[in-house]
C-alpha cells in the first residue's frame, strides 16, 4: 500500500469559544477522490482549509507527503501550498486581471515561469475546461459557471498534486452546476487527488471513491458511497439523508 | 487614557527643551570660531524678509529676480570686508530670528531693530542707520489724521514681530493694532479700508508715497528710545568674532554717510525701474519658476508620501509578534501625531529643527515635511483600501502558494490602489494647494512668487488673481489626468 498523501491527526480548530473541529483523523489516499458531506455548520469547510493552512489548527497535526504542516515555517507552508491547489465557493478569481493574467500570475511570479511558457499553459488549461475563447475577458463579463471553470483551471496551473473544493457549485444558478461538476469528474478521471466539499450528492454517488460524513465537528462515517446511500452507520448519518433524500 | 497624554505631553515638553539646549550650547562653542568658521567656507548666509523697501525688497534685474536695497548693500560690504561672498537667502520676519538661532543664517539684516528683549537670544552691531517711524494713510484722508493718537476707534496696521507693531500697541490707546505678515499685504489692507494706518519706518514709507499716488506718509509722533528707530545687523549670541568684524565695517559705512550717501539712492533707483512696467505678464517669469517649484514640491511630496503611506499602512496592519506590535503601535502613534498636528508647524519643525542636526535646504525640508504629512494621509487611505478588497482574494493567492508580500503586491494593493484611487486623487490636488506653506520658509513656489510681485508692483490684488487662475489650471488638469487613469482601470 502506498503511503497516504494527506494524513490528518487529532485535528481540533475552535473560533473563541466555538469548537468547530473536535477530534479528526482521517487520512487520503493518492489518487482518492473523498467527498465531504454533512449539514450546514458541521465544520466542512473549516476542516478543508486547515488541509491547506488557510485555517491554523488549534490542536493536532496535518501531513501533507509526509511533512508536517503546522511545524513547518512559512515558507515551506508556501511551497507546499503550491501542491495543494484550491477552488472556493465565491470563485475569487482577480477581478483586476484578463482570465488568462488570473491563471498566469502565480506560475509566473511564484515559479517564475517565463511569459510565453505560463501563456501556452493557460491556453492548453482553459481548452481542458472548454474556455478557451473568454482567454481575454475580465471575470466580471462571466457566468458563475465560466468563472468557476477558469478558478480550477487557476488552480491546475501550479500543476498540484491534490485539489480541495469547498463548495464549489453553491454559488451557482442550477443550470451551471452541470459544468462545472462534468470538468470535476473529467479531472478524477485523470486520476486527480481531490477532496470535495459539496452537497451535490449525486456527484458523491458517481464519482467519489470514500464519502466522509461530518456533523457537530467529527467525522462521523467513512464509507464508499454506495454502502454510505444505502445503508448509513449512524443515526446522525440516517438522519441527514433522509431530509435530503426526499 | 489620561495618565498617557501626561506622558505624552512630558515627551513633548522633553523634546523642546533638548533642541533649546542644544542651541545654546552650539552657540556657546561657536565663540571663539564664529569668524573662521565663516571664511573657512568662504560664504556669509545673510537672511532677510525682502518685502520692505528700501531696506529690502525683489527687483528684477536683466531678467531675473533678485534681493536688493540698502540692507543688501551693508551685507555686501561686510562680507567684502571679512574676504567672503554674500548669500543672501529670504524668509518671513518672524522666521529670522529662529533661522539665525538654527544656523540657517549667519546673519540677519532686515531693517530690523536692535530692542532689549531680541538682545537677549542674539547678539547686534553697532547700529547702521537711525530712521524713525511714519504712518502711511489713504491721500484722501490726509485732513483727518494728524499722527498716532489721531486713530482712537480706528486702525492701525504694522508688520507682526516687528517694532512698530509693539509700539503702536504701547503707545496708542483706543487704537486697534492688526498685525500682518507683509507690508505689501498691510498697503492693500489700508486701500481697501479696512484699516486706516500702516506704521513703517520713514524710508519705507517714503518709498511707498513715492510709488503710489493714492498714498500719504504722516509722522508717527511715537515716543522712542534710540534703540527702536535705529538699524542694526544681528548674528548668533555669542558669536563675538564675527560682531567684532562687522561692527568695522558698519562704523566705516556710519563714518562715511555710506547708507544716504549710496546706499538708498541705489536703492531707490531699483524701485524705480521696478515700478516702470507693472503688468502681470511683465513678472511671466516669476510665476513661471513659481509653477515649476509648486509642482516640483508636489510630485515629489505625492511620490514618498504614497511610498511613506504604504509603509505605515503595512505597519499599522501588521499581526502578530513583538515587533510587528510595536511597529503597529509606532506607525498609529505617528499617524494620530500627524493628523494632529498643523502642517505649518510640521514645517517649520522640519526646517529649523532638523536644522539642528542637518542643514537642508528649504525645499528639500519642505518636500520632507509634506512627504511625511501626506504620508500620514496616505496611509489611512490605503489602509482603507486594503480591507475594502475581499479577504477571499487573499486566500485565493495564497492558496495558490504566493507569499503575503506577493499576494499583496500583485492582488491586494492593485485592487486597493483603484477603490482609493479617488481618494488618493483628492489627496493630490489638496497637495498643490497646500505646498503653498512652504513659502513661510523662503521656496519659491507660487505664494510666495505672488508676494514678491506684490511687493514689486505695489499691487495688491492682480498677482492674487493669477496665481489663483494658476492654481486652478494645475488643479483642473490634475484632476482630468487622475480621471483618465481612474477610466482605465475600470473592468467592470
Amino acid at each position: 500500500m502506498t503511503k497516504p498523501i494527506i494524513e490528518v491527526k487529532n485535528l481540533a480548530k475552535s473560533f473563541g469559544k466555538n469548537e468547530v473541529l473536535k477530534d479528526i483523523t482521517e487520512q487520503v489516499d493518492s489518487g482518492q477522490v473523498i467527498v465531504v458531506i454533512g449539514p450546514s455548520g458541521g465544520g466542512k469547510s473549516t476542516f478543508l482549509r486547515c488541509l491547506n493552512l488557510l485555517e491554523t489548527p488549534t490542536s493536532g497535526e496535518v501531513d501533507f507527503d509526509g511533512e508536517n504542516l503546522t511545524t513547518l515555517d512559512t515558507k515551506r507552508v508556501n511551497e507546499l501550498r503550491e501542491e495543494m491547489g484550491m477552488v472556493f465557493q465565491g470563485f475569487n478569481l482577480f477581478p483586476n486581471m484578463t482570465v488568462l493574467e488570473n491563471i498566469k500570475l502565480a506560475p509566473m511570479k511564484v515559479k517564475g515561469i517565463n511569459d510565453a511558457a505560463a501563456t501556452k499553459r493557460a491556453h492548453e488549461l482553459l481548452k481542458q475546461v472548454n474556455l478557451d475563447d473568454h482567454a481575454d475577458a475580465f471575470p466580471s463579463s462571466l457566468s458563475g459557471g465560466q468563472a468557476q471553470r477558469v478558478a480550477i483551471a487557476r488552480a491546475l496551473a501550479m500543476d498540484p498534486k491534490v485539489m480541495l473544493f469547498d463548495e464549489p457549485t453553491s454559488a451557482l444558478d442550477p443550470e451551471m452546476v452541470g459544468e462545472v461538476l462534468n470538468v470535476m469528474q473529467e479531472l478524477a478521471n485523470q486520476g486527480m487527488t481531490m477532496v470535495v466539499v459539496t452537497h451535490e450528492m449525486g456527484f458523491a454517488k458517481s464519482v467519489a471513491d470514500r464519502v466522509w460524513f461530518m456533523a457537530d465537528g467529527y467525522i462521523q462515517e467513512n464509507n464508499t458511497p454506495e454502502a454510505f446511500f444505502d445503508n448509513p452507520q449512524t443515526e446522525r448519518a440516517q438522519d441527514f439523508l433522509s431530509k435530503i433524500l426526499m | 487614557m489620561k495618565k498617557r497624554l501626561v506622558l505624552f505631553f512630558a515627551l513633548v515638553l522633553a523634546l523642546v527643551t533638548g533642541f533649546t539646549t542644544m542651541t545654546a550650547t552650539t552657540a556657546n562653542a561657536a565663540t571663539d570660531t564664529s569668524l573662521s568658521k565663516v571664511q573657512k567656507k568662504g560664504t556669509l548666509v545673510m537672511g532677510t524678509s525682502p518685502d520692505y523697501p528700501p531696506y529690502e525688497f525683489q527687483a528684477t534685474v536683466h531678467g531675473k529676480t533678485k534681493i536688493v536695497g540698502m540692507d543688501v548693500a551693508v551685507g555686501e560690504k561686510i562680507a567684502k570686508d571679512m574676504g567672503v561672498k554674500l548669500v543672501v537667502k529670504s524668509m518671513s520676519f518672524d522666521s529670522l530670528l529662529v533661522a539665525l538661532q538654527t544656523g540657517k543664517v549667519d546673519m540677519v539684516i532686515s531693517g530690523m531693530n536692535p530692542t532689549p528683549a531680541r538682545r537677549k537670544n542674539v547678539d547686534f552691531t553697532h547700529t547702521y542707520y537711525q530712521g524713525g517711524y511714519s504712518i502711511v494713510i489713504n491721500k484722501s484722508d490726509k485732513g483727518i489724521y494728524k499722527n498716532k493718537d489721531s486713530f482712537v476707534n480706528k486702525t492701525i496696521g504694522a508688520q507682526t514681530g516687528s517694532t512698530m507693531y509693539n509700539e503702536s500697541k504701547k503707545q496708542t490707546s483706543g487704537t486697534t493694532v492688526k498685525g500682518m505678515t507683509s507690508v505689501s499685504d498691510l498697503i492693500l489692507a489700508l486701500q481697501s479700508h479696512k484699516i486706516q494706518g500702516v506704521a513703517m519706518e520713514k524710508p519705507s514709507a517714503q518709498a511707498y508715497v513715492a510709488n503710489n499716488k493714492e498714498l500719504a506718509a504722516i509722522p508717527s509722533d511715537f515716543n522712542l528710545s534710540a534703540s527702536d528707530t535705529s538699524a542694526s545687523v544681528a548674528f548668533k549670541k555669542g558669536s563675538t568674532a564675527l560682531v567684532t568684524a562687522a561692527n568695522k565695517s558698519v562704523d566705516q559705512i556710519k563714518k562715511q554717510n555710506l547708507v544716504n550717501k549710496t546706499y538708498l539712492p541705489a536703492a531707490g533707483k531699483y524701485l524705480k525701474t521696478n515700478t516702470v512696467n507693472t503688468s502681470m505678464f511683465h513678472y511671466w517669469k516669476a510665476f513661471l519658476t513659481g509653477i515649476e517649484y509648486t509642482l516640483i514640491i508636489t510630485v515629489c511630496s505625492v511620490f514618498f508620501g504614497f511610498i511613506i503611506g504604504v509603509i505605515l499602512a503595512l505597519a499599522r496592519m501588521g499581526q502578530g509578534g513583538a515587533v510587528k506590535t510595536g511597529l503597529r503601535w509606532l506607525a498609529t502613534a505617528y499617524v494620530e501625531f500627524i493628523r494632529g498636528t498643523p502642517m505649518m508647524v510640521q514645517v517649520m519643525f522640519v526646517y529649523f529643527g532638523l536644522g539642528l542636526i542637518v542643514n537642508l535646504p528649504a525645499l528639500t525640508s519642505g518636500i520632507i515635511a509634506i512627504s511625511l504629512n501626506s504620508g500620514a494621509y496616505v496611509a489611512e487611505y490605503i489602509r482603507g483600501g486594503i480591507n475594502s478588497v475581499d479577504d477571499g482574494q487573499t486566500e485565493a493567492a495564497r492558496s495558490l502558494g504566493m507569499s503575503s508580500g506577493l499576494s499583496m503586491r500583485y492582488v491586494i494593493l492593485p485592487q486597493a490602489l483603484k477603490n482609493i484611487w479617488p481618494s488618493l486623487g483628492n489627496e493630490f490636488i489638496t497637495l498643490i494647494k497646500d505646498s503653498s506653506i512652504v513659502s513661510i520658509i523662503g521656496v519659491s513656489e507660487l505664494i510666495f512668487q505672488s508676494n514678491i510681485v506684490r511687493s514689486d508692483t505695489y499691487r495688491g490684488v492682480a498677482p492674487i488673481a493669477v496665481i489663483m487662475v494658476l492654481y486652478f489650471i494645475l488643479t483642473f488638469t490634475a484632476s482630468r489626468i487622475l480621471n483618465y487613469f481612474e477610466r482605465r482601470m475600470q473592468h467592470d
